[in-house]
């Protein structure tokens, strides 16, 4: 099922999630650090915390492998971008590695805020999406979480169709997912995991 | 959140949490803080250690012990301000009790006036003052380089560069600080604070405290005392200085000869990305500097390099040896560095990455659906006047559509800002001041003292969202909750105002907006100063409140967009292209029903569904 890194023999893999403030995008991250942990990997992850969690961009980020540095992924050095929602995942596309990869959710967010003269969502974002990538994954994220009993489980979806490109053990996953959620949530994002991982 | 490796003995913590960590292996007794980002998470995380490993917190005066039979073991506390936290911490520290005081950089400012003479006094127990800075601003209103604290004050200062030195070097500090008799200050910056890597975990060693000792002459910092106590400081820093030369803090690391690098902080691992291979002094103090060891570093490689974040601190201090650097002094002084921005300084030919896609919408943070702050904020702007403000989630009301924020200096400053306008243009009719709960106890309330004493009229509001919102959550005087969620002696803001001489004190729920309005109105036109409070539970909080999800009739909606003036998230312009008359739509999976659109709808088209659900 899981399918090898884009390259495995470079050292680290670098992740960055992307999306709305309080999308469990924090969250997210900390399963997949938790994931490459379990697998015995070094992990270094970075997050942001204070005023820009209020509805505003949010980025966290995942690097793992042998020995890593910085905590920030170089631009140009992402191997994987996920994107909780199309705008925040257009708006971080330029720093994927040539060959990179998008795992997005087709949801789109009108930003909350419009300051005058700002551009309008752009009504072409897929196709733009589709054009700064290789490789676009376009995931009904909300549909499969409500499939699998809540709709707000869809960063865990996204987090199962990364997993197919991911070369750490099922068992990690299942773990890291038991180990960051609540006990009352686990069942519920463990199916959700499950479509994502399945999704095609 | 902590995430544990399978190792028992291993962790994957933030920076804040492995500070947490070390202070409590080090035996830390006391700790306190007031919330800040990135510094927030270093008391919260200590709070979880001494739940977790069972420490007993401390209890209330009035029903604890005696001091020499007390069970204290460690206690951690949301002090109402950044002074406070460092006054108690040296008291702490004064009668033998490791210390740790946390704050953002800019509560380092708040906290300047006992740090300056703590460095005077030194210490009895350890006294360690974590100060997180935050390059590029994500959460501050500067980006004040607090490294200059250091020398200013004559304490020395650590920087860690992931989460095992931020561990590490919390209990080197403690050690620091009782051997060399100073507070010592330990700075982190934004990627220190809140990035992740792999820990190693030890056990807890007590230390015991001493108890308080009478010794004026080290303690009462009169001018006859203070004078040897000076002589003493400057003593402390040559003897630093010389420790510093060998400490294993500071190392070199042998690379290529061609390229050397002198760097502390985050700022290393950017640059073990971009150059792997150079020759490293890496700097884990950062106050005194190793001259001698900077010389022999400087000699051993051909091209020198500072690679620093903000202020040239290292840069000036290494030229002023009369070392010669292989670069102009153009490095970037504004925002933070980026492994790409080292990359570039260093002359990297790696052709630069993609650009950024355009024409994108910005999507800045704002206020939540049902926010309190925005029903106030929204009466205030239908009422023209001058904003002055402060700091918090309501700063946000600055952005477009609300705009109802004029000024923003520091904690506190709205009170006395809008004294100063006053009594520079004579008025207070045009304008109020609005602070929050947790910013007033903070530094709100001396001012207020001044406009009452000095006959002031100015009308403040106080924004009581009954937390700390924009950090996080945190209790603090007025919630009548201890940083363990502990009941406590509830602090009234009505009642202190009255005693402090405010004559009209009232309380709104800022969701009436008709009331609020009225109340603002009277406030200002009043020749008295007035105090309104604004109550609202933060919405953040108060997620199992009952929904009834607003939405607009369409055939009695006039399309004037006023509804549309108050920026809330949940309220969503449909309005299709080339038509003037706007269209909206209330999305119900956000709408908090506080109904403050309904108040502001002219035609009376926006109606409760009924249709009771929680999220």
């Amino acid at each position: 099922m899981s399918r090898a890194c884009p390259e495995r023999s470079r050292k680290v893999t670098n992740i960055a999630i992307a999306g709305v403030g309080g999308q469990g995008i924090v969250l997210a991250s900390d399963v997949v650090a938790e994931a490459a942990l379990c697998a015995g990997h070094q992990v270094k992850k970075n997050e942001v915390h204070g005023m820009a969690q209020r509805g505003g961009s949010v980025v966290s980020e995942i690097r793992f492998g042998d020995r890593i540095y910085s905590p920030l992924i170089p631009d140009g050095d992402v191997d994987v971008l996920v994107g909780l929602e199309l705008l925040e995942a257009l708006r971080h596309a330029h720093r994927l590695r040539p060959d990179g990869l998008i795992i997005a959710d087709e949801l789109r967010l009108q930003p909350a805020v419009r300051p005058p003269g700002a551009p309008e969502y752009p009504p072409d974002i897929v196709d733009r999406l589709r054009a700064s990538a290789e490789r676009v994954v376009i995931v009904p994220a909300a549909e499969l979480a409500a499939e699998a009993g809540n709709a707000r489980a869809a960063n865990t979806v996204l987090i199962g169709v990364l997993s197919q490109h991911l070369d750490l053990p099922r068992e990690a996953w299942h773990t890291a997912l038991r180990s960051c959620l609540r006990p009352s949530l686990v069942e519920v994002n463990l199916k959700a995991f499950e479509l994502g991982q399945r999704h095609v | 959140m902590a995430t544990t490796a399978p190792s028992a003995t291993c962790a994957l913590l933030s920076g804040d949490e492995a500070i947490a960590r070390g202070a409590f292996e080090a035996g830390v007794r006391v700790a306190t803080a007031y919330p800040g980002t990135p510094s927030t998470q270093i008391l919260e995380a200590i709070i979880e250690e001494s739940r977790s490993r069972g420490v007993e917190e401390s209890k209330r005066p009035s029903d604890s012990s005696p001091i020499a039979s007390s069970p204290l073991r460690l206690h951690a506390e949301w002090s109402p301000n950044e002074k406070v936290a460092l006054e108690v911490g040296v008291g702490a520290s004064l009668a033998g009790a490791r210390a740790l005081v946390s704050m953002k950089h800019v509560g380092l400012n708040v906290a300047s006036d006992p740090l300056m003479t703590a460095s005077y006094v030194g210490v009895r127990g350890g006294l360690v003052i974590v100060t997180a800075d935050d390059p590029g601003m994500f959460s501050s209103q500067n980006e004040q380089d607090n490294r200059h604290y250091a020398p200013f004050a004559k304490v020395p200062m650590l920087e860690p560069a992931d989460s095992q030195e931020a561990k590490d070097f919390t209990i080197a500090a403690f050690e620091l600080s009782e051997r060399f008799d100073t507070p010592v200050l330990l700075r982190i910056t934004t990627r220190i604070a809140h990035s992740n890597s792999l820990v190693q975990l030890g056990e807890r060693t007590e230390h015991e405290p001493s108890g308080f000792v009478c010794e004026p002459a080290k303690t009462v910092m009169v001018p006859g005392n203070a004078r040897r106590r000076h002589e003493l400081v400057e003593a402390r820093t040559i003897a630093l200085a010389k420790y510093a030369e060998s400490s294993p803090l500071n190392r070199i690391e042998k690379g290529d000869p061609l390229i050397g690098v002198i760097c502390s902080g985050v700022v290393y691992q950017y640059v073990k990305e971009a150059r792997p291979k150079a020759s490293f002094l890496k700097l884990g103090m950062t106050w005194p500097l190793p001259e001698k060891l900077i010389r022999r570093f400087a000699k051993s490689v051909e091209k020198l390099y500072v690679v620093e974040e903000l202020d040239p601190y290292l840069e000036e201090q290494v030229r002023g040896m009369g070392i010669a650097l292989a670069h102009k002094p153009t490095a970037p002084r504004t925002g933070e560095l980026s492994p790409n921005a080292v990359a570039r300084f260093l002359g990297s030919r790696k052709k630069p990455g993609r650009a950024p896609a355009q024409g994108l919408p910005p999507r800045p943070p704002a206020l939540c659906p049902g926010c309190g702050h925005r029903a106030l904020l929204t009466a205030v702007k239908r009422l023209k006047l001058f904003v002055s403000g402060d700091i918090g989630c309501y700063t946000l009301g600055v952005q477009p559509p609300l705009q109802t924020m004029d000024t923003c200096i520091c904690m506190g400053a709205s009170v006395s800002v809008a004294h100063g306008v006053e009594k520079a243009t004579g008025r207070s009719d045009n304008m109020v001041a609005v602070i929050g709960d947790s910013t007033f106890v903070h530094s709100g309330i001396t001012p207020l003292i001044d406009i009452v004493y000095n006959k002031g009229t100015s009308t403040v509001i106080i924004l009581d969202n009954e937390t700390t919102a924009m950090t996080g959550h945190q209790e603090h005087p007025a919630t009548g909750k201890t940083a363990g969620r502990e009941p406590t002696t509830r602090l009234s803001l009505e009642d202190l105002c009255r005693a402090i001489g405010v004559p009209h004190v009232s309380v709104v729920d800022p969701y009436d907006l008709k009331k609020t309005r009225e109340l603002i109105k009277a406030a200002v036109d009043r020749d008295e100063p007035s105090v309104i409070i604004a109550r609202r539970r933060c919405v953040l909080l108060d997620r199992d409140r009952l929904r009834h999800p607003y939405r607009v009739e369409a055939e009695r909606c006039a399309g004037c967009g006023q509804c549309l003036s108050h920026g809330c998230p949940a309220i969503a312009d449909v309005t299709p292209k080339g038509e003037r008359k706007k269209q909206v739509r209330i999305l119900p999976q956000l709408c908090a029903s506080c109904g403050v659109c309904a108040a502001i709808c002219p035609s009376n088209a926006i109606v409760a569904t009924g249709v009771a659900g929680n999220e």
